[in-house]
């Protein structure tokens, strides 16, 4: 696992200045993507996804954003102590993202084959005919229809669909070793949506990239992530591979947005909502922040920040029948909670004190 | 939940509307038209749900439109209670508006920013001064404030104060105000977090059967849509592809688009991933303003056929369900329509 | 129909969606409208606080000019004409020999009248002539708008003076009516723009859904969300009428002796001899116009700021 660690984000903490005092955006956030591996990073708005995400790439808006701790460690440097200029060279070659918006992304002046061209003459130095050629092959690579033809049309004759394929050959066009998606699909219709996930796909595996999958979209990230990071209010609250996940999530908050979605195979009764609405940053809960939406929330979360837990198949299998009152006991012993205390990026946790009854709980239902 | 005999509250008959494309700026001249609706027709009937998917650029919306008398159709009627709505103006058209209410997409952009929420979902009472007495205004509003799961104690705030959710539910208790039959919701729900969604349908569901409205939701989200809807309509590029129930939509569909979608949805389940079979199809909805001939699906259809680029297929029941019975029986307009066993959920 | 909280009770999942409407209840504060949050954000804005200051006491000495300035601005005294500084006459004598002081201080009154008169009358039509070009678009849009260009390529200080030369009356209603019947235009560009941003939002769509007539929408829905960028244009527009006001008073068409006013003696004062012996009588009253204009031009800014919600 080590040797593949493409990417470690280890406790980033960034801060944003507004008008109503200082917003902490992310509150020690870790999270690590291997070669060939899909992370999707899920959230709500406010839940620091995408903020993450533009500390990674140094796109970060600052001021009014503040990078206040933590690392990023990028195959084996840490990006936050690079010159601007080392971190430039990194962006294109090493890492690319894709943004939700490809028409606000794309230059609406410049030609589709110069802006996909531009990549090869700023980082590889080619000539104009070349870089040309190259970004007719992108296109294809990405598989719009006749590229050759297109290859010098504006980014507004293209559809949804097309641009976002031009934003994903853009990104590849240098052959990336991570590829950040921020909401690659939110904006396209459910067909397009299909066609850029599974292309999005099939060029990672060939690639063998890492990709990091920003999304709120529960049916997306079942369909591509190997693995999944839940964020809440600047946390990761719960870090699983996906199968195991959405068979038994091991935090109430990813239990709640599991059960709240309709699905298509499932009708009518009222729908699961978790309750109340997503937190203030401004105002942040003490102890857990779900804490107020929380069904199974106790004393302890109002005052105790949990840290993230190890979820082991052991540990969970030993605490099958214990009520309520004994995981009170377990977690209130102080041994118990150390042992349980993760050190280990990427094995499975949750940051919540009882993480135990909700993983028993899921499995039973 | 099926119709039965009853009479429908409100029926579209052979909808059309056109957005002309203009040239020139002194002198316009018309050089097409944006076919945004293209002669649809269905009906709701009191009490249920009518949801209407379709993609972006479908004329979903446009409907909705036409429907609340924002846009005045082409051609074609819309009846409420077996009355042409669609002629009408002033005083008439005011009356019939107290009955059929809309929820907007935008939270952020439906309530007007320099408007207390009191004033918002008082304005109904303003502009049709006979449904509430000026002296128990604000009583109903707190009473609607409630009803939506507001605190009525919160009258005197601006919208910029409330979260996308709470917005949602001050734009549906302005819905409300003057106790309406029909609600058109449009996206009403696809603005919002994930984990506010859910409340916001459970809301709506609620105030259905405690109000016995009937809904037409507009909406792209599948899952959605199956989860409130009694009857289902597809859309695409001005036209309804197919219609009927719920389960003969979602379970039995038997038009290429409507399974196409179906198979598309991303179903949140990574083990179902290896499993299904999905209709992965290839390019773009054309354009409005230039619809292919025939079948406006041919394009992307796996099944057309040179007969497709001839004839349009009518909106109408499908051979293939000629001897099937109950909710199984829609219509569908395609030349080869079949159905595509377990096609949504694997 | 609100259910009491019951935050312990251990898990249950119906419980949830029966506490759902409760929870949801979150204080969002006190009530707050755009206006009092733009208000919170100027009176923290020291540019605004100078300026307003200064506009306050511009305003004043306009309106009551005696209570800083003793003297009659019309009194004057030939044999002390061109003095400098002298104790109790501190800005020294201009031409005539009546006091420099005195005359800048009445000359604040015709000053801030002759702009705030004709800034309110371009605001209005503006307003009224823009707003309805947006509101009802196609042809009265074209008509208006094509009417608006019309007086936008009249060059404002060239128009002024000619039809200023040509009325040949005093006081400052002529300037005053002649500067609104030509700078309006600028103010119809931004409140059409205005409006036509306001009109596409739903609320409007929502109004017009409940049967709302075509002059509700107007006052209640577009004009309050439309008229930031009007006041702020306007706020700016102030200074630059005051300054066009000097202007043309100094060429002689716009306000004329005895008239007091900044313009005037600026005029009086502009003889390059005069300028070399006694330079007091020009920079008093072309700093006291500066400030004028200067702190309208900052006013605005700091409106603008705060009014504009993109920069948030």
């Amino acid at each position: 696992m080590t040797d593949d660690r493409l990417l470690e984000v280890r406790d980033l903490e960034v801060e944003f200045t507004t008008r109503d005092g200082v917003v902490r955006a992310l509150n020690g956030v870790s999270y690590g993507v291997d070669a060939g591996e899909t992370l999707a990073v899920l959230g709500e708005s406010g839940s620091g996804k995408s903020v993450t995400a533009q500390a990674i790439m140094g796109i970060l808006d600052m001021p009014p954003g503040r990078i206040t701790g933590g690392e990023i460690i990028f195959q084996g440097r840490d990006l936050l102590r690079l010159s601007g200029e080392e971190r430039r060279r990194i962006r294109g070659p090493k890492m690319a993202m894709i943004f939700q918006d490809a028409l606000s992304s794309l230059n609406p002046v410049l030609s589709v084959g110069y802006q996909l061209g531009e990549m090869f003459r700023v980082h590889r130095g080619a000539s104009r005919k070349e870089a040309t050629a190259r970004a007719v092959e992108l296109m294809e690579r990405v598989r719009i229809p006749a590229a050759k033809d297109r290859v010098n049309d504006y980014p507004h004759e293209f559809s949804g669909g097309m641009r976002q394929r031009i934003m994903i050959a853009m990104a590849l066009a240098l052959e990336p070793d991570l590829i950040i998606a921020d909401e690659p699909t939110t904006a396209l219709d459910v067909t397009v949506q299909a066609q850029v996930m599974d292309l999005l796909a099939d060029l990672q595996r060939e690639y063998r990239m890492g990709l990091i999958l920003i999304t709120h979209d529960l049916g997306v990230v079942a369909d591509t992530a190997d693995r999944i990071a839940v964020m809440y209010a600047g946390r990761i609250v719960e870090n699983a591979p996906v199968k195991e996940l959405y068979a038994a999530p091991a935090h109430p908050y990813t239990k709640g947005l599991l059960d709240s979605i309709p699905r298509l195979d499932q009708k009518g009764g009222q729908l699961y909502a978790i309750r109340g609405l997503p937190p203030n940053l401004l105002h942040v809960p003490g102890g857990c922040p779900f804490h107020p939406r929380c069904p199974r929330v106790r004393d302890r979360c109002r005052t105790d920040l949990p840290p993230l837990y190890a979820v082991s198949e052991q540990a969970a299998d030993g605490a099958a029948d214990a009520t309520g009152e004994r995981a009170e006991a377990v977690s209130a012993d102080p041994a118990q909670d150390e042992i349980a205390r993760v050190p280990e990026l990427g094995a499975r946790s949750s940051a919540c004190h009882y993480w135990k009854e909700t993983v028993d709980d899921a499995r039973r239902t | 939940m099926t119709p039965g005999a009853r009479e429908p509250i409100l029926e579209v008959r052979d909808l059309v509307k056109h957005f002309p494309l203009t040239q020139g700026i002194v002198f316009r001249r018309q050089v097409g038209a944006v076919r945004a609706v293209d002669g649809i027709s269905f009906a709701l009937y009191p009490g249920e749900t009518l949801g209407i998917v379709g993609e972006s650029g479908c004329g979903k919306s446009t409907v909705a439109k036409l429907l609340m008398n924002l846009e005045r159709p082409t051609a074609g009627s819309v009846f409420y209670k077996g009355e042409d709505i669609s002629a009408l103006s002033g005083r008439a058209l005011k009356a019939v508006r107290r009955n059929i209410q809309m929820v907007f997409q935008d939270p952020y952009t439906s309530l007007n920013p320099r408007m207390t929420v009191g004033d918002i979902i008082g304005e109904p009472f303003d502009i049709h001064p006979d449904v509430a007495p000026k002296g128990d205004r604000r009583r109903r509003v707190r009473e609607l404030l409630d009803v939506v799961g507001l605190n009525p104690e919160y009258i005197n705030r601006y919208p910029h104060q409330f979260s996308g959710g709470q917005r949602q539910r001050i734009g549906i208790a302005r819905g409300l105000a003057l106790n309406p039959e029909i609600i058109v919701a449009d996206e009403p729900v696809s603005a919002l977090d994930v984990s506010v969604q859910a409340q916001v349908i459970n809301l709506m569901e609620k105030l259905q059967d405690e109000f016995g409205l009937a809904y037409m939701v507009i909406a792209h989200d599948l899952s959605i849509v199956r989860h409130i809807s009694d009857r289902v309509g597809v859309m695409y590029l001005g036209k309804i592809v197919e219609i009927g129930s719920d389960t003969a939509i979602y379970d039995h569909p038997t038009h290429p688009y409507t399974q196409a979608l179906l198979s598309a949805v991303p179903v949140p389940d990574p083990q179902a991933r290896e499993g299904r079979e999905r209709i992965i199809l290839t390019g773009d909805v054309p354009s409005p303003a230039n619809p292919p001939s025939g079948c406006r699906f041919r394009t992307r259809c796996w099944k057309a056929q040179e007969r497709c680029e001839r004839q349009e297929p009518p909106l109408a029941l499908p051979p293939v369900l000629a001897d099937r019975t109950g909710e199984v029986l829609h219509d569908s307009a395609c030349h080869f329509a079949e159905e595509k066993p377990r096609v949504a959920h694997g | 129909m609100p259910e009491p909280t019951r935050p312990d009770t251990p898990l249950d999942a119906q419980g949830a969606a029966v506490d759902e409407a409760v929870i949801t209840r979150t204080d969002p504060g006190r009530a707050r409208s755009l206006s009092s949050d733009a208000w919170h954000d100027l009176r923290r804005n020291p540019v605004f606080v100078i300026s307003a200051l200064l506009i306050l006491f511009l305003l004043v000495i306009a309106v009551w000019p005696s209570s800083i300035a003793t003297r009659d601005p019309l009194y004057c005294q030939l044999s002390r004409s061109l003095e400098g500084p002298a104790p109790g006459h501190w800005f020294g004598f201009d031409t005539q020999g009546c006091d420099v002081y005195t005359r800048v201080v009445y000359g604040a009154r015709a000053s801030i009248a002759v702009g705030v008169c004709a800034t309110l009358g371009v605001a209005v039509l503006g307003t009224v002539v823009g707003g309805l070009a947006g509101f009802f678009g196609g042809f009265w849009d074209a008509l208006l708008s094509r009417t608006t260009d019309v007086f936008f390529a009249v060059p404002l200080v060239l128009g002024a003076i000619v039809f200023l030369s040509m009325i040949k009356l005093s006081g400052i209603w002529p300037v005053v009516l002649v500067i609104a019947a030509l700078g309006w235009p600028q103010i119809a560009r931004i409140a059409r723009g205005a409006v036509i941003t306001a009109k596409q939002n739903d609320y409007v769509q929502a109004a017009r859904a409940l049967g709302a007539s075509n002059s509700r929408i107007l006052l209640r829905h577009i004009l309050p969300n439309a008229i930031a960028p009007v006041i702020v244009m306007a706020t700016i527009m102030l200074g630059t009428i005051i300054a066009l006001e000097a202007t043309l008073s100094f060429l002689g068409v716009g306000l004329r002796p005895p008239t007091v006013s900044w313009g005037v003696d600026i005029s009086a004062a502009s003889d390059g001899m005069q300028f070399r012996n006694a330079p007091h009588i020009l920079l008093y009253p072309a700093a006291a116009l500066s400030l004028c204009v200067l702190a309208f031009i900052m006013m605005g800014d700091a409106v603008r700021d705060a009014l504009d919600p993109k920069l948030r």
